[in-house]
């Protein structure tokens, strides 16, 4: 009996890759799966979507569209113009521009080491993977105004994509066209930072740094004598992003006081105690990415220690984690202030700059093909 | 020609009989599913997240629980001459859900005369120093503090509001020495069901009134005095308990 079934699996196995075959047939070859790629033990599992494998063709293709400005309407802006590889891609203003100008809602997020962290793109959550996250700036009337039907024709009046399209996915639609672009955006992976090279046992950090590290890597606690910067209440100890269990990775970090509270994760989930949360962002490559928050409201790395430090604002949905830290005794709950010294922060700065991965910035592999060609 | 028939007859009993006796030891030999439900209570009342509305066992005022996670271990269900152990048991339970229950499904567990089940609640020393994602610790989760001290084993974050003003309760418990094992007896006839389960009540308020009865107001949070963690981690022991009376909400 069991081999009978096994048969019948067996044979429904094969006829199920037959008629994925024929769908297919129109491909001139079939992708090579990614088999060099690799990442650092630390970052725990990952797993590419089943239905878009990483495979060498797709990431190729995601990679010209990424820098090409034919995704936008008027054929000027592309993914790149906000998220520049040498600022780890980001673009280094307070908020992003596209076509129309106008400055944009958010910041632009630096991409790295998209497969790890909150599962939810968006500083407000509101797409649940990278596939859905690529189609929203491209139709967006601010960002690229383009028209997905208009940038499927626009992109097969090309050879070359048409038969980058075929070996990697057999056509072109829009899902074709955001399925390669995350393919890309899931390569772009930093790990060879001063960070990681100390986590390999590569190198050693200076006094300053490592008491940087210590302090990001602990909350205070002053009965128990332990100082602590609080990072790693929020930023993870070696992704240093937010994390990836449904909404643990938002969070409100007392940027704003109530009234002045923005909806964020309210946005999306529609509760209340959500209101003021924004995705916890990757402190990779920090040092590279200012202007720093949602906003784009701090300018420097001394603003944003100075806001943990004694900016705080109360609100409602404040995390309690933040409103409770605090390195000196509280004498009371009308200030709230991490009340580290200035050396402490200094100290921190300097483990943030550890983050830095300068072979991230410059690899030739997620740099602009355009320019190779 | 009788006797013919007579055989045949005999022979048509013997295979039903045969065919049934092995269709019933193929059938309690094939493995189950177990389901386990976490049902989470503060005392009497179910658990609602972010509601000021319990009362602070030892002493004035209400608070609310914006989380509550904790780790449910190394799950063995133990028979008179054999055990099951659930491999890479470690679970993360929360109450954020949907329907506000947390379920833990083993798959694949013999059909056996269980007596009790034992879990720990935390993270076993191996395990707790150690950097390897199983089951749900991660590394870069919430419930890790750093390489170098381990994970929490029970989160609680909240607000204690004491004449208008709220303040903040955090409540971050780890370290070795507060790993507890619970263990906690089955109904005898739990296994002749097809679909076993198992509900447990969760009772949040055990923290702070399980052996001692704790203010939330004199001790607002813990995370690495070790005194304070071994405090709440003697009254987490009794967290889970089986329910008595329908614990459904």
């Amino acid at each position: 009996m069991i081999r009978i079934v096994l048969i019948a699996a067996g044979l429904s196995a094969a006829m199920f890759l037959a008629f994925c075959d024929g769908v297919f047939a129109a491909r001139s070859g079939d992708p090579t799966p990614l088999s060099d790629f690799s990442v650092p033990f630390v970052f725990g599992r990952f797993q590419p979507p089943s239905d878009n494998p990483l495979t060498r063709e797709a990431v190729e293709l995601g990679r010209r569209l990424f820098y090409d400005p034919r995704l936008s309407g008027n054929n000027t802006v592309s993914c790149s113009t906000c998220h520049m590889q040498h600022l780890a891609f980001t673009d280094g203003k307070r908020t992003g521009v596209g076509v129309s100008g106008e400055p944009l809602a958010f910041n632009s997020m630096s991409l790295a080491n998209l497969m790890w962290g909150p599962r939810h793109f968006f500083w407000n959550g509101r797409v649940a993977s990278l596939e859905e996250q690529a189609l929203v700036p491209i139709q967006h009337p601010d960002e690229m105004a383009q028209d997905l039907g208009e940038l499927v024709d626009e992109l097969a009046e090309e050879e070359e994509y048409r038969e980058q399209f075929d070996v990697a996915y057999g056509k072109i639609n829009p899902q074709t066209i955001t399925a390669a672009l995350a393919s890309f955006l899931r390569t772009l992976v930093s790990s060879n930072s001063r960070y990681d090279q100390f986590l390999r046992g590569e190198i050693a950090l200076s006094e300053r740094e490592e008491l940087g590290r210590k302090l990001f890597m602990a909350h205070p606690d002053v009965k128990a004598n332990q100082r602590g910067g609080n990072c790693i209440d929020c930023h993870s100890q070696f992704l240093t992003s937010g994390f990836n269990t449904r909404f643990d990775g938002f969070t409100n970090n007392g940027l704003d006081a109530e009234e002045d509270l923005p909806a964020g994760l309210q946005e999306v989930t529609g509760k209340p105690e959500h209101r003021g949360l924004f995705k916890v962002p990757t402190l990779r490559n920090i040092a590279l990415t200012a202007p720093y928050m949602h906003d784009g409201r701090f300018n420097t790395l001394e603003q944003v220690l100075a806001h943990y430090n004694v900016g705080i604002k109360v609100s409602s949905t404040l995390s309690p984690l933040i409103l409770e830290a605090d390195n000196l005794s509280k004498a009371s709950q009308d200030r709230v202030s991490l009340n580290l010294s200035e050396d402490e922060a200094v100290a921190i700065i300097a483990f943030l700059h550890t983050l830095t991965d300068e072979e991230f910035v410059a690899a030739e592999q997620f740099s602009n093909p355009f320019l190779a060609e | 020609m009788a006797r013919k028939r007579y055989l045949i007859s005999v022979f048509l009993v013997l295979a039903a009989a045969l065919t049934g006796a092995f269709y019933f030891s193929y059938r309690s030999a094939e493995p189950v599913r177990l389901t386990l439900r976490f049902h989470p209570f503060v005392g009497d009342e179910a658990l609602l997240l972010n509601q000021v509305r319990y009362a602070n066992p030892g002493g004035e005022g209400s608070f609310k629980v914006r989380d509550f996670q904790f780790f449910i271990s190394n799950i063995r269900l133990v028979a008179n001459s054999a055990e099951f152990l659930e491999p890479e048991s470690y679970h993360l339970a929360r109450f954020d859900g949907d329907d506000g229950t947390y379920v833990i499904v083993l798959e694949n567990v013999p059909r056996e005369d269980y007596r009790r089940i034992e879990f720990g609640i935390g993270v076993d020393p191996a395990a707790n120093g150690s950097i390897a994602s199983v089951g749900d610790l991660d590394p870069n989760g919430r419930m890790a503090w750093s390489w170098e001290v381990g994970y929490k084993f029970v989160l609680f974050e909240g607000g204690l509001v004491l004449e208008d003003t709220q303040y903040p309760l955090v409540y971050h418990v780890g370290f070795d020495e507060n790993y507890k094992l619970v263990s906690i007896a089955l109904d005898n006839s739990l296994f002749d069901r097809q679909d076993p389960s198992v509900d447990f009540r969760t009772d949040v308020l055990q923290m702070f009134k399980g052996t001692q009865t704790l203010d939330m107001a004199a001790l607002p949070n813990v995370k690495f005095d070790r005194a304070d963690a071994k405090l709440l981690a003697d009254n987490y022991a009794g967290l889970v308990s089986k329910c008595t009376s329908p614990c459904t909400r």
